[in-house]
């Protein structure tokens, strides 16, 4: 029983993964292989990302990990001073918490 | 990504809370894009109504095309976005030029709309509009600039800068917008305006140079409220929380659920 939920659960470093792939995606490859993306990179000053690609962002993020995890609703509690300063390890932890 | 064809243009939609009764169809401005509403003001219309987003051509996600960006064109593409989605009807929200496009739905397509609310529509006939247009994107990109210039990163924040000019330099050069907004100069002179039916809910900043416009459609409309919130003409960036309860409280009376 332990093992099957272990294997569900994704480690902070595969959810990593995945959303680095996203984000290449949004923003293009020409443009990351010049950016060192690490979960503490913000999104709006390290990847800068502006809001359109934020949200094409968040449709993967939705599509992918499904409707357990309210990505939108998360970032809407949220203020721009926030979403400014919103981290990829913040998302990470976020997407953890809802598995 | 969700990119639907329309007959004369490829659309990026975006739909919250599907299965909501009632529809919201909310319009974005000139040189801005859904996300405008996407991380604030729809999620919390999102609780009672299926809201639907989308970029104008030539904005956001949405395709690029040359032509037909007047009022009409414009509103035969939400239109076609309604028809398209299954939507009879549904109320409408716009922001600046699409405040504009809101109000011309209501005129040329009145039993397709439910509730209007406009959202700093700017009177086209005013001299001064085109240069709050070129105010509103020199602080597009002074606004990137103040958030980006204390990065060391100087080549990722060239990529957002270069993509913002990109698409000045793309709608101003090398599409028919500046002139087909010239051509909508008389639209709040239009008689259709002052024949608007529907219960209409005027958002305009209280700093901004748009409240005479504001106070215009209040005095065309019959059926018009005008409030003022505080801020510029950037009011649904600065305070969505203030646009969205007002939004909230003009929409739901109709909406709450029987029983």
């Amino acid at each position: 029983m332990d093992q099957l939920i272990q294997e569900n659960k994704l480690s902070k470093e595969e959810i990593f993964e995945t959303l680095n792939q996203f984000i290449t995606e949004v923003i293009g490859e020409e443009f990351v292989e010049e950016m060192d993306i690490t979960p503490a990179s913000s999104f709006t000053k390290d990847l800068e990302m502006d809001s359109i690609e934020i949200v094409a962002f968040s449709e993967k993020v939705k599509n992918h990990f499904g409707p357990n995890i309210d990505f939108t609703g998360w970032l809407s509690n949220m203020d721009l001073d926030e979403i400014i300063q919103l981290k990829l390890e913040n998302i990470i932890n976020y997407i953890q918490e809802c598995q | 990504m969700p990119v639907i064809n329309l007959p004369n243009v490829r659309m990026h939609v975006q739909e919250l809370n599907p299965e909501g009764q009632e529809t919201i169809i909310m319009v974005h401005g000139m040189f801005s894009n859904l996300a405008v509403y996407y991380f604030n003001i729809a999620p919390m219309l999102a609780k009672h109504f299926r809201v639907v987003l989308f970029d104008m051509k030539g904005h956001g996600m949405s395709e690029k095309v040359q032509t037909g960006y007047d009022l009409t064109s414009m509103t035969n593409d939400l239109r076609d976005l309604m028809d398209t989605l299954g939507i009879d009807k549904a109320h409408l929200a716009g922001y600046s030029y699409g405040g504009l496009v809101a109000l011309k739905m209501a005129t040329r397509f009145p039993e397709r709309v439910g509730k209007l609310a406009i959202i700093e529509g700017p009177d086209p006939s005013e001299q001064e509009v085109l240069a709050i247009i070129d105010t509103y994107s020199k602080e597009f990109l002074i606004h990137y600039i103040e958030n980006f210039a204390d990065t060391t990163r100087l080549l990722a924040g060239k990529r957002q800068l270069e993509k913002n000019h990109r698409m000045y330099e793309f709608l101003f050069n090398e599409t028919s917008i500046r002139s087909d907004m010239e051509g909508e100069k008389n639209f709040f002179n239009d008689p259709s305006v002052a024949t608007i039916q529907h219960e209409t809910l005027l958002i305009y900043g209280e700093e901004s140079n748009c409240v005479p416009s504001g106070r215009t459609l209040a005095s065309r409309i019959p059926n018009a409220t005008l409030v003022l919130a505080p801020g510029d003409h950037n009011v649904p960036v600065q305070q969505p929380e203030v646009v969205g309860k007002e939004l909230e409280k003009f929409l739901e009376p109709a909406s709450l659920p029987v029983g």
